[in-house]
């Protein structure tokens, strides 16, 4: 909403600079956004001296000019052949600014002469009528200084923010009232003694069939109307407040709109068949086509303004093209209703439609202004548009306004805030927004009819609190009894995950919840695949934002891509968020999961380390460790079966025999049609299932005395075939019950020379202990040549 | 006349004992007094001709000579040990140490647990709940009916199967109290998304809910609570003011800004030259809320905030794109170990 100050000045006595205003009505509630000067948004519109003039033959009506704005010279085309001359100094509009009349300026070329800018008359650079004349400046005018600092003109404009509950503030007048209130200083509401009330008998007839749709409906008839351009002053003041001018009808509908907030219409009295205007619901399937030249249809829940046969307004929202006010228009009807909020608001939904006054009418107007405005309206058109008849004021009014009675109580104020004001304080606070009556231990209050908002007593503590000055109202701690709960066990369990993957060295990241279906299908999931049945959005900002995730890889594979393309070369990062899956019910399914991804190299190429590409035991490993902190005992079954993945470098994750995740390399197809020329790893883990299994596995946690006596080691190596994994050596290991067995674990794996081809060289270590001694060495050997005899054997190894 | 070669010999021991340089030195120098045929072990086996009184006097002095010296000889040849140590040239400590990798929480997540830490410390229990949401919980609860213009206040996505993305974090409020009785003081920290996207605004960001229903909680608790947490956040000289303002489901309502970090209250471009940069809307629990969740507001009063998580960590960090929480570069992310 934007309030002009020398507009506003005529209903307020301001006493304060525009700034001091703004800060006023934003610590009041009322938020300025910006103070605006119109005239310097409009860009470079200078001083420029004439140098020269040239009369090309070629060029008929026009002029070339020789222009220096002090520093450079331009050449500029005019019309005005007869008004330039050397040495004048006029006002020039640069390319790329505006005039007042909206129009862009560009360099324009007629033959081969261009013009770099155009000469202003008085009209456009927004300073007065004339549209004919040059603006011409003072000989002393500094050349290349904006010709609004030269003429001492500015204008400021109030950008205000109105929050949807004060539709009483979308008006010059409603913003003065507001700082009245808020300062007290001198309040000239408008003077409607004058105005012109009675008149001829209206020649048609009104009729409101929706009386829910319609609360109050007046209108009145001008004959014999000029529709004409409006006068510079109007003109102006639309421009300040951002409205383009059409007609002086239309003008003045929008003028009166943005000083009293009362939006009117008119209509083209010829076109109302049998002068009859209807306020009903439509009939489903009528159509209307609108001002902004769309035909649109109509359900029954729209209200329109019709005549005898056809729907000419959308009620609230916007006019009929042909019933519209034209330059051939000589006789009017101008309407000034109060309609139901509710429905303006649906109806403007429903067809997506935002108007000046729709906007006015979803937020309630003041029904006490219905009248008002057109008196305000007739005042103007009289003077402008010069009407033969005047007819009288047609009020359908047939449930007058009652406004609420709201009792506040002294006590509830005082416990609401936590803090007492003085009763004297409360009732003069009140006294200026509606009609106070002091009762037993509190006040009867009646709001002002503008106030649409005030309902009950909260909304009176609001203001209260509000015009008394919310920085008045002390700070305090509150007084309550503890009432401690346990914390959410899943919140500590994602923080803890957080923070071991922190220690690992990975980055985490966010991504969005939406992905792109796309990439879905560049996993080349299984037909069957769940994570194919994903949630659409229906108003999605974009495709590759349009349906909900029901994995976090796409989302992680984009992020390398991100990196890879902006020289990252090594990334280790983890997601943890939410994937959506659909149910039955309206609500999704959205388990908690995690994303781990590796690309690229494990370090930086420096003086003590080569580079070293990450590979999957890198992923393994940092797994591992995950689960190892978490204490749980998951299984990694290689190979992994989904489709994304390299088969022969992957694994699924089971725990307690269910699948909760996967981990692997990523295939290189993939990666090639997400446009990544890396190699990445990639593990995803459901969080929720993990979490649950840990609660119902839950084992006390009881930590091991360290060892008395010490240690001691036996390596086996041997070749065998390449084919046999190490996993099936230890679980044979494990099948034969070691004495003093600690660990076991394969320390050395070689292959190629002087390994026989597909035979591989392996080391196995043998740790031993005893819990009450020291080993002796000579039993320690017994039991470790038992147990290389029988690795030989059964393995068919042969020693290296 | 021993005595004398005593005499002279201590002075001599003492004088070269002095000179020991290095360990090469002092293994001479223990060979020449202490060996076995040292001078002192010389002169200790020469005292068996004399009278008995003598032996005793000079043995005494020369065996204390010995001790006196072997003890001074291990302190000489720790010393020179240490030392030792130090002789190398030393290595080019100019090159750079061995670098580890060392992770990062998301700067969201950092500030999302500050800002839990701050309200746990003032008895406010963390609770969360679904992304996806319903009309009911994330307006009409909330008293923001279909009719309603503050709906436009916030652009909402819509699923196909009329379901939405929650726009605030607010349902919390809601599904909470549905689910417990008064008093409670919580805080909802999550996702929430509107339709809109620029420098400024992102289609998903994040938001902390905080609730606190008690038996008279009041607007001067609720200013003290957020002062709290503007200081904690933003250091204990951040000043703050409160606007009123409007948001259907508080009344009466506010939005609290804290003085510009960037220019201190002068007015600067960060802040569009008001001196002040808003931090979060708050107010009093609208009693059409506590009749949604059917409490009882003769007994039960409340506040209830919503802060914008991006909206902090860039005015902390100085941040002026909030897409790059969302796109990770990893240098971004690096930025806040």
């Amino acid at each position: 909403m934007k309030v002009p100050i020398s507009w506003l000045s005529e209903f307020i006595e301001l006493k304060e600079s525009p700034e001091r205003i703004a800060e006023i009505l934003t610590i009041g509630g009322v938020e300025v956004e910006a103070i605006e000067n119109p005239y310097e948004n409009l860009g470079d519109l200078i001083a420029v001296k004439i140098l020269e003039v040239y009369e090309p033959e070629d060029l008929k009506d026009l002029v070339l000019c020789k222009v220096t704005d002090g520093k450079e010279t331009y050449t500029v085309l005019t019309t005005a052949k007869k008004q330039v001359k050397p040495n004048l100094i006029v006002g020039l509009a640069k390319p790329e600014s505006f005039t007042f009349s909206g129009e862009k300026v560009e360099v324009k070329a007629v033959k081969k002469f261009k013009s770099y800018g155009m000469f202003l008359s008085p009209y456009e650079a927004g300073l007065g009528e004339e549209k004919e004349k040059l603006l011409v400046l003072p000989e002393n005018a500094p050349l290349g200084e904006s010709i609004y600092k030269i003429l001492g003109i500015s204008e400021k404009v109030l950008d205000l923010a109105i929050t949807p509950n004060r539709g009483d503030l979308l008006s010059i007048l409603g913003v003065a009232r507001e700082i009245h209130t808020l300062t007290s200083w001198e309040f000239n509401p408008p003077n409607f003694e004058n105005a012109i009330k009675t008149g001829e008998k209206f020649p048609g007839k009104i009729e409101i069939l929706d009386k829910d749709g319609c609360f109050r409906y007046a209108g009145r008839f001008f004959g014999n109307i000029k529709v004409k351009e409006s006068p510079f002053y109007i003109q102006k003041r639309l421009w300040l407040c951002g409205l383009r001018p059409i007609n002086n009808i239309v003008d003045i509908t929008n003028y009166v709109l943005l000083e009293l907030g009362q939006p009117l219409h008119a209509f083209d009295w010829e076109k109302i068949e049998d002068k009859t205007i209807l306020i009903r619901k439509a009939y489903p399937g009528e159509k209307l086509l609108m001002l902004d030249g769309v035909e649109r249809t109509f359900t029954e829940e729209d209200l329109v303004i019709a005549d005898a046969k056809k729907p000419m307004v959308l009620a609230g929202i916007m006019g009929g093209e042909e019933s519209g006010v034209s330059e051939n228009t000589k006789n009017i009807f101008l309407e000034s209703a109060w309609f139901n909020q509710k429905r303006i608001r649906k109806s403007s939904q429903r067809h997506r439609i935002t108007t000046e006054s729709s906007y006015r009418f979803e937020r309630n107007i003041d029904p006490e202004g219905v009248v008002l405005g057109l008196l305000r309206a007739s005042e103007l058109i009289s003077k402008i548009a010069e009407p033969e008849i005047l007819s009288e004021i047609v009020d359908v009014y047939p449930k007058h306004f009652i406004p609420p009675q709201i009792s506040l109580f002294n006590q509830k104020l005082t416990k609401y805030l936590g803090f007492s004001i003085p009763s004297e304080e409360v009732e003069k606070i009140l006294k200026k927004i509606g009609q106070v009556r002091r009762s037993g231990y509190g006040f009867q209050f009646i709001p002002f009819s503008y106030r649409q908002d005030l309902r009950i007593p909260e909304d009176l503590v609001e203001e209260v609190a509000r015009i008394y000055g919310y920085d008045k109202i002390p700070s305090s701690f509150p007084r309550s009894t503890l009432h401690c709960q346990s914390p959410s066990k899943i919140l500590i369990f994602e923080k803890k995950l957080k923070d071991i993957l922190k220690s690992l060295g990975f980055s985490e990241v966010i991504t969005y919840s939406f992905i792109d279906p796309k990439t879905l299908e560049k996993l080349n999931l299984e037909k069957n695949d769940p994570r194919l049945n994903f949630i659409e959005l229906a108003n999605p900002l974009s495709s590759n934002q349009s349906i909900m995730r029901t994995t976090l890889i796409p989302g992680l594979i984009e992020t390398a891509c991100f990196n890879f393309f902006r020289e990252v070369n090594s990334l280790k990062i983890f997601e943890i968020g939410k994937i959506f899956l659909p149910t039955e019910d309206l609500l999704a399914k959205e388990p908690l999961y995690l994303g781990i991804l590796l690309m690229g190299n494990t370090n930086k190429e420096t003086w003590y380390e080569n580079l070293r590409k990450f590979d999957i035991y890198d992923l393994k490993g940092y797994l591992a460790s995950l689960f190892e902190i978490l204490k749980v005992n998951v299984d990694f079954k290689p190979y992994s079966s989904e489709t994304f993945l390299k088969r022969g470098v992957s694994f699924d994750l089971y725990l307690d025999g269910e699948k909760i995740g996967f981990a692997g390399e990523m295939k290189n197809l993939v990666l090639k049609e997400f446009d990544l020329k890396t190699c990445v790893f990639i593990a995803e883990i459901n969080l929720q299932s993990l979490f649950e299994k840990i609660e119902t596995l839950e084992k006390e946690f009881i930590v091991k005395k360290p060892p008395k006596y010490p240690s001691t080691f036996r390596d086996v190596t041997c070749i065998i075939k390449k084919q046999i994994k190490i996993k099936e050596i230890l679980d044979f290991v494990k099948t034969l019950s070691i004495p003093y067995l600690e660990a076991v674990d394969c320390i050395k794996i070689y292959e190629g020379s002087p390994i026989p081809e597909g035979e591989k060289s392996i080391t196995i270590r043998f740790w031993y202990r005893a819990e009450d001694r020291t080993l002796k060495d000579k039993e320690v050997n017994e039991i470790q040549d038992s147990v290389a005899k029988k690795i030989f054997e059964r393995f068919s190894a042969k020693p290296r | 006349m021993i005595s004398e070669e005593i005499e002279k010999l201590k002075k001599e021991v003492w004088e070269n004992f002095e000179k020991i340089q290095d360990l090469s030195h002092l293994e001479n120098f223990r060979v020449k007094y202490l060996g076995k045929k040292g001078k002192i072990t010389f002169l200790l086996k020469s005292l068996k001709d004399l009278s008995l009184e003598e032996k005793r006097r000079l043995g005494k002095e020369l065996n204390e000579l010995r001790d006196q010296l072997e003890r001074k000889l291990k302190i000489k040849e720790r010393e020179i040990l240490f030392k030792e140590e130090d002789k190398d040239l030393g290595l080019d400590l100019t090159l750079p140490g061995r670098s580890f990798s060392v992770g990062t929480l998301h700067p969201l997540s950092q500030v999302i647990g500050e800002l839990c830490d701050i309200f746990s410390r003032l008895g406010f229990e963390i609770v969360t709940g679904p992304e996806i949401e319903t009309e009911y919980y994330n307006f009409t609860a909330l008293n923001i009916p279909d009719w309603h213009p503050a709906r436009d206040m916030q652009a909402t996505f819509y699923l196909k199967n009329g379901a939405l993305l929650r726009t605030h974090t607010s349902p919390m409020q809601i599904r909470t109290m549905l689910e417990r009785k008064p008093p409670l003081r919580i805080i909802a920290p999550g996702k929430v998304y509107r339709c809109d996207a620029d420098v400024r605004h992102s289609p998903m960001f994040h938001q902390l809910e905080g609730l606190m229903v008690d038996k008279d909680v009041s607007f001067a608790d609720l200013k003290g609570v957020l002062t709290y947490f503007a200081k904690e956040t933003f250091g204990k000289k951040t000043r703050v003011r409160f606007r009123p303002s409007y948001f259907p489901f508080t009344e009466p309502s506010l939005e609290m800004d804290i003085e510009c970090v960037i220019c201190k209250g002068k007015g600067c471009r960060v802040c569009g030259e008001a001196g002040w940069l808003e931090i979060l809307g708050a107010g009093m629990v609208h009693p059409e809320v506590f009749n949604a969740v059917n409490y009882d507001t003769e007994t039960w009063q409340g506040f209830a905030f919503g802060l914008g998580i991006e909206r902090i960590t860039m005015i902390k960090y100085g941040i002026d794109d909030i897409r790059m929480f969302f796109e990770n570069h990893l240098s971004f992310l690096q930025s806040f170990k």
